[in-house]
């Protein structure tokens, strides 16, 4: 019988080497070409001009990356134990925000974090403000949270972690519980259980959410272009220069695509080497 | 076994929720604001959500949108579910190596996948073209069509493309936990292969399924860079609408129409959701009282009522598949005519007129930026017949070769057109070009939070305002007010000019001068009196009034400024040369001028529209038109004097702009 089904594969096979294996390779080509249309190295020799926005795209997203860990792991880890009406409608309502554009959202991160903002406000009315320079002898009418590297991070955090709680949420929920309650019989605490059956079991659900809040993160543009306030480029927005905005130069475009697939291809192996062969991301 | 959550970690996951909902929330306010802002609450009114159901563009985008996800979802989880199968029963190596493909489209930024499939596409349209030709050539039993556009079909082949992935990858982890031997037993018992998939391995990855198709149709939905590289110039998604209007302006309409689907998904989860926990319970009491409660289980768990959703589902698809055909239907066979401008850039009633008195029927979409606009021409992403780029664009399309010569003898009110505007340096024989709007940059700012009125550039790199200032985010402006503070030409090609201009750029934003670099946001931040300065455009000053009590003032500094026109060209080759010319002859009219006008705030350069404006105003709002705003409108020709156009700089100052642009950014 497995023979015949695996028959089934052939059709996907031909349109995913269609339709994304031969695009990627045009980016390849277009990385090695110069303007004019001839091959070349030149496209890779300015790289090293980058290297700063590549580390600050970096940091920032595992920064992101590891926020989203520390909160998404602690939330499905409680949604697994709520009832299974709740746990059905948490999922739901996990998923819902991306119903609205992401534009939109990021937008209205804006009006909250303004200078003149709703945080702000909020802020000025509970006197925390007053309460911040009567404490550091400073005189702020505000709290300046907009155009900062925290603002962006907190925007890929927003826009992320809704892939970082669906992975993690849907390993723990399918634990066998018989493994927990051995484990106690045996003698473990609550810690030791946790760290000793729970954490291991549920790390492939860990490394697919990294995976996949980690990626989107590193090539953002939007959420620096509007929280960051533009003035510090990332790799995104770098890319999206070469392509789309003031800066048309589609090679070179695709060479910075080029190097930051290559980083991220090889942290993603190693991070998966990590996982023990673990060799299937898992979603949902 | 299972403990329950402690007050604290309930306390912590409500937070994350709240965090998660804050800015819909925010959101979903202001979709009910009377104003026209999206930070100052100006009463609560329905007026938005009855503009949107009038706003063709963005009625036509949600359609688009829905269909274009609905129909990738079906088909992506189709072939989703029966790869997963096949991967499953494949060895191990294989596996991974598909498995590895498989995640190529969620390992790579979207705007690379974008673009490669653009690239792709446009590649693969040219080789058939060549091929067609010469298919037609040889034979003359059928024709091929030898020219192939981006458009519906391409948008749908890459969201299917994107969505593929997320299916396999929640279906295979269901496999993977289904025994292996169920399906060989059934097999064993007599079932053929289709009623062993059937009954036996479709209820077990049925979750899977389900999960896959949600995420798939979210994903689409949310999507906004993938589909502006693959959509062509015939549909648009409501990403690419929200992001179109990004130059000039966000409406709220975008905000009632998010509610509006945002509300009808959260009810139809909520419904499904109620429905299978309900049934889930009766389940449970079948099981613990076989007898007594059987009945009334069954008679809830009847197949009409458990698949109520379902249908549901399947009806609403049914039906958007009826409407596309039925418009597909009504459309076909008339002419159409693309367009592509800036959002917000248009009385959106104009086009109905002339759909209505022409039957041509208009495709109307938006690009965020003249380089966005280029690019988009240049990858052949874009093939539309109409655009609208500013002056030293259109001189750079001229110079490629980009541009069709018009034929003036379709276009009648030409002669309507000012002789200001007529045979300027962009154009100097006026063969490409019919104006369409103009206006000044300057300096906008908010009276209460600067000492003195500003007059002069300085203003823009001064340590005085540190942290209140907005910059462009475009290279082309924001070099601008460097060059026009140190007193250079606006066209300057004189490398060490240019450098010492950024290098002014760099200096004010290293001293922390700038609070962001902006395009649109300097509505939210200007409005809300989050910035005090910020150099923008004439227009956008205007409509920024009708919504703030702040004091916004305006001035064409005294070091003089950029003057701009936006005018109508046809691309080389258009398809539909007639119809564009049709198009541009309507809009150049004086009747369609003035109520641009009136809409868009930005000068008219017909001549009689700009003398009878002031009338117009007064007879449309009671009220006369205040002279200092039709001054910041239409500037006089003395300010006009003391302003420069952009020309078109050469190849290699292209590239230095680029170049110190990017620099400017790290």
């Amino acid at each position: 019988m497995k023979r015949n089904l695996s028959r089934l594969t052939i059709p996907y096979v031909v349109w995913m080497a269609l339709f994304v294996v031969a695009p990627i390779i045009m980016v390849v080509i277009y990385a090695f070409t110069s303007a004019e249309g001839g091959f070349t190295f030149a496209n890779f020799a300015s790289m090293g001009t980058y290297a700063v926005v590549f580390t600050r795209s970096f940091k920032l997203a595992l920064i992101a990356t590891i926020v989203c860990l520390l909160i998404g792991y602690p939330v499905s880890y409680m949604m697994s134990k709520e009832g299974p009406g709740f746990q059905r409608i948490a999922m739901v309502l996990i998923m819902l925000p991306m119903w609205i554009n992401f534009l939109l959202r990021t937008y209205s991160w804006m009006s909250i974090l303004e200078n003149n903002g709703l945080l702000n406000q909020l802020f000025q009315k509970i006197g925390l403000i007053a309460l911040y320079n009567g404490i550091f002898g400073t005189n702020l009418e505000f709290f300046p949270m907009l155009n900062t590297q925290g603002a962006v991070v907190l925007g890929m955090v927003y826009n992320y972690l809704p892939f970082m709680i669906l992975p993690i949420y849907s390993v723990i929920v399918k634990l066998d519980g018989s493994l927990l309650e051995a484990a106690r019989d045996l003698g473990a605490n609550n810690f030791n259980v946790f760290r000793r059956v729970i954490l291991p079991l549920s790390l492939p659900g860990v490394l697919s959410g990294i995976t996949m809040v980690f990626v989107p993160s590193v090539s953002t543009f939007a959420i620096s272009k509007m929280l960051g306030g533009g003035t510090e480029l990332l790799l995104g927005d770098l890319i999206e220069q070469q392509f789309l905005g003031g800066a048309y130069n589609p090679q070179l475009g695709a060479a910075i695509s080029l190097v930051m697939m290559v980083i991220v291809v090889v942290c993603m192996v190693v991070m998966n080497r990590f996982g023990e062969g673990e060799e299937q991301a898992v979603m949902l | 076994m299972k403990k329950r959550n402690s007050t604290f970690n309930r306390v912590f996951t409500f937070l994350v929720f709240l965090f998660l909902y804050a800015p819909i929330l925010l959101l979903i306010v202001f979709s009910f604001n009377a104003g026209e802002s999206s930070t100052v609450w100006q009463g609560f009114s329905f007026h938005w959500y009855r503009e949107l159901f009038q706003d063709r563009l963005i009625m036509r985008s949600v359609y688009t949108t829905l269909l274009v996800s609905l129909l990738a979802t079906i088909i992506a989880t189709f072939a989703g579910t029966f790869a997963a199968i096949g991967f499953y029963s494949l060895r191990r190596r294989q596996r991974h190596l598909l498995t590895t493909v498989n995640n190529i489209p969620m390992m790579n930024a979207d705007i690379v996948t974008g673009v490669a499939m653009c690239l792709f596409f446009v590649a693969f349209f040219s080789g058939w073209s060549s091929f067609a030709t010469w298919v037609n050539g040889i034979q003359s039993v059928f024709e091929l069509p030898t020219r192939l556009t981006l458009g519906f079909g391409t948008l749908l082949i890459a969201h299917i493309s994107f969505n593929i992935p997320y299916v396999i990858l929640s279906v295979s982890p269901k496999l993977r936990q289904m025994d292996k031997n169920l399906v060989d037993a059934a097999m064993d018992l007599g079932c053929t292969w289709f009623q062993a998939f059937w009954k036996v391995i479709l209820p077990e990855i049925k979750p899977g399924i389900v999960s896959g198709a949600l995420t798939a149709f979210t994903m689409s939905v949310d999507d906004f860079i993938i589909s502006y590289f693959t959509a062509g110039s015939s549909s648009s998604t409501l990403a690419m609408t929200i992001y179109g209007m990004t130059k000039k302006r966000v409406t709220p309409e975008i905000n009632a129409i998010s509610t509006l689907l945002f509300i009808t998904v959260l009810a139809l989860l909520v419904i499904t959701n109620i429905r299978e926990a309900r049934m889930e319970q009766l389940e449970q009491r079948r099981r613990d009282l076989p007898t007594a409660t059987a009945a009334e289980a069954a008679k809830y768990s009847s197949p009409s009522s458990s698949r109520l959703p379902a249908m549901l589902g399947a009806g609403a698809a049914a039906a958007l598949v009826i409407c596309a055909i039925w418009v597909a239907g009504r459309n076909a066979g008339k002419p159409v005519v693309n367009v592509c401008s800036w959002g917000e850039y248009i009385d959106e009633t104009l086009i109905t007129q002339f759909e209505e008195e022409t039957g041509i029927m208009v495709n109307y979409q938006t690009a965020e930026s003249n380089e966005a606009l280029y690019s988009l021409l240049k990858s052949g992403a874009g093939d539309y017949d109409v655009v609208v780029p500013s002056d030293y664009m259109i001189s750079q399309l001229i110079e490629e070769d980009m541009l069709e010569e018009l034929n003036y003898d379709n276009i009648p009110n030409f002669a309507l057109v000012s002789d200001r505007f007529k045979n300027l340096p962009y154009d100097p024989d006026n063969r490409y070009t019919v104006p369409y709007a103009w206006g000044t940059i300057g300096i906008i700012y908010n009276a209460d939070m600067v000492d003195e009125p500003i007059t002069s550039w300085d203003a823009m790199f001064s340590t005085e305002n540190a942290g209140n200032v907005l910059m462009f985010r475009n290279s082309r402006d924001a070099m601008a007010t460097a060059l026009l503070k140190l007193g250079y030409s606006l066209n300057t090609t004189d490398e060490a000019e240019l450098r010492e201009a950024k290098e002014l750029l760099a200096q004010a934003k290293r001293d922390g001068v700038y609070q962001s670099f902006v395009m649109d946001e300097v509505y939210q931040k200007m409005e809300g009196g989050n910035a005090a300065i910020s150099a923008y455009y004439a227009g956008d000053y205007l409509s920024m009034l009708d919504n703030t009590d702040e004091p916004l003032e305006f001035v064409v500094p005294e070091e003089g400024s950029n003057w701009f026109v936006d005018a109508m060209c046809v691309l080389k080759d258009a398809p539909h040369k007639e119809e564009a010319e049709a198009w541009i002859n309507f809009i150049a009219s004086t009747e369609a001028n003035l109520a641009n006008m009136d809409y868009i705030w930005y000068a008219s350069p017909n001549e009689e529209a700009l003398e009878q404006y002031p009338a117009y105003y007064e007879e449309l709002y009671e009220e006369e038109l205040d002279p200092e705003i039709y001054e910041i409108m239409a500037a006089s020709q003395e300010t006009l004097d003391r302003c420069q156009m952009y020309l078109v700089l050469p190849y290699e100052t292209r590239s230095l702009y680029n170049k110190l642009w990017t620099e400017l950014g790290i």
